[in-house]
């Protein structure tokens, strides 16, 4: 509950406050957030599974996010951010997509 | 979360398992643990064998999870035993390579309810709890609402801009800037003359004085004063008697659009409305027969006019296949004489003051 609470008082607060990003971050803040998404999607199953971890939690969010963030920033170097970028989404929307097929699973039972 | 490196669980799982004791090994268990650790993505895999490494996480961490596991038991069985066919398959598969000892043992010594995952879903929602664990889920989520809520609103805003590539965001500054230069230098005429009409000790002569300026502009272009500038000479021989009037209208035309302030050929003064027609011998240019060689007289920017003749393509190239013979000549000091008597618009009246 205090999650969710969270989860809302962040998007308000990104809507209220209109904070200003840092350019250096501004091309990575999608994947970031994608990345962060199937972060939360991995944790709400394991939830449902019983076998949340916090730390896990807390782990895979951050790397999720860095290591996304980092292999757009290479493929920015490299000349191929856009691609990359597209392959890091098509990535992470197929693990969102089983997560949310297992949580499926359990909260309806089909 | 089921990460990339769920690759390892599998490797770390079976130590765990036998790891929780030899008890009886309840078939249920071995059903269930395998059901939601069996799924392809290892989410499970990766918390537990997280748990089994960290020694930390092991003395907290285990028995809270033996008992949830555990006490999920029938309930779970009951629920694979609906429908989950894929989980169960992979579960009797799992449970035949390796018993589950551990969990059974928790059913019997731990008390709590049979829950599902809908069951746990509604615990962890109502009533609110305040856990480390909360907290810290609740903090990661107000980091990911807060980047959500900054790219969505980044992402309305500027749409058209955003989405444009480097080189048009370059193309469209660049235009940006010569119309600021365009305008600026307007501005400052119009200054200029503002100033004048201020400063000046007889503001009316000195407004007559920029009225006639402006009629010579206007006769200029309008054909009815003679002009005199830096220019080119277009010579067209036509030895063959090829050159009809449509080639002589797109020299005029490419000359406009090469920037031509004033043009007259053979003595007859081109203007908004001139028109060319074909005649016996020759082009007949608002109603003045003209023969060749037609000579151009243009006044304009010699070295934007003369390569729009000469461009591949051209004029001048065009006339040449036609056998016809083309020569630009630039000129700093081109005179036209030739006038045009200026007439009253019978139904237009100008709009202005």
């Amino acid at each position: 509950m205090i999650a969710v609470l969270g989860l809302i008082v962040g998007v308000v607060a990104g809507f209220v406050v209109r904070p200003v990003v840092p350019t250096i971050v501004e091309p990575y803040l999608p994947i970031a957030v994608v990345a962060a998404l199937d972060a939360v999607f991995g944790g709400l199953r394991a939830m449902l599974d019983g076998i949340f971890d916090d730390k896990v939690f807390v782990v895979s969010f951050l790397s999720n996010v860095v290591v996304a963030a980092l292999i757009v920033f290479l493929g920015d170097k490299l000349g191929v951010g856009a691609q990359l970028s597209t392959g890091v989404v098509v990535v992470l929307g197929i693990r969102i997509f089983s997560n949310a097929a297992a949580i499926r699973r359990h909260v309806f039972r089909a | 979360m089921s990460d990339a490196d769920g690759g390892k669980g599998p490797g770390e799982l079976p130590p765990e398992r036998p790891t929780g004791g030899s008890g009886p090994a309840g078939e249920g268990g071995a059903e269930r643990r395998s059901g939601s650790s069996g799924r392809p993505d290892g989410e499970g895999r990766d918390a537990s064998s997280e748990r089994a490494g960290g020694a930390d996480a092991e003395g907290r961490e285990t028995p809270d999870s033996r008992r949830i596991q555990g006490s999920s038991d029938e309930s779970a069985k009951g629920a694979h035993g609906a429908g989950d066919g894929a989980g169960r398959e992979e579960g009797e598969a799992a449970a035949s390579s390796s018993a589950q000892p551990g969990t059974g043992t928790g059913t019997g010594t731990e008390p709590g309810g049979e829950r599902t995952g809908r069951q746990r879903l509604a615990a962890a929602v109502w009533p609110p709890r305040v856990t480390r664990a909360q907290l810290i889920v609740a903090l990661l989520l107000f980091v990911l609402g807060l980047g959500l809520a900054i790219q969505v609103r980044s992402t309305s805003e500027n749409s058209s801009l955003r989405g444009a590539r480097q080189e048009d965001l370059v193309r469209i500054l660049d235009e940006l800037d010569d119309r600021t230069k365009r305008l600026e230098d307007e501005k400052q005429s119009l200054e200029g003359q503002r100033t004048e009409l201020e400063n000046s000790s007889d503001q009316a002569e000195e407004a007559r004085k920029q009225t006639r300026q402006k009629a010579r502009q206007l006769g200029v272009l309008a054909g009815t004063v003679g002009a005199r500038g830096p220019g080119i000479e277009l010579t067209i021989t036509d030895p063959g008697d090829s050159v009809e009037a449509d080639m002589l209208l797109d020299a005029v035309q490419e000359l406009r659009a090469a920037g031509a302030e004033a043009i007259e050929v053979n003595n007859v003064r081109v203007v908004a409305n001139t028109y060319f027609s074909d005649s016996a011998g020759g082009v007949s240019v608002d109603g003045h027969k003209i023969s060749p060689p037609y000579r151009f007289q243009v006044i304009g920017k010699p070295k934007d006019l003369e390569p729009a003749l000469n461009i591949p393509g051209g004029v001048v190239q065009t006339l040449r296949k036609e056998q016809a013979d083309a020569s630009v000549r630039a000129s700093q000091e081109i005179v036209i004489n030739a006038l045009r008597s200026a007439k009253r618009p019978d139904y237009a009246r100008s709009s202005a003051q």
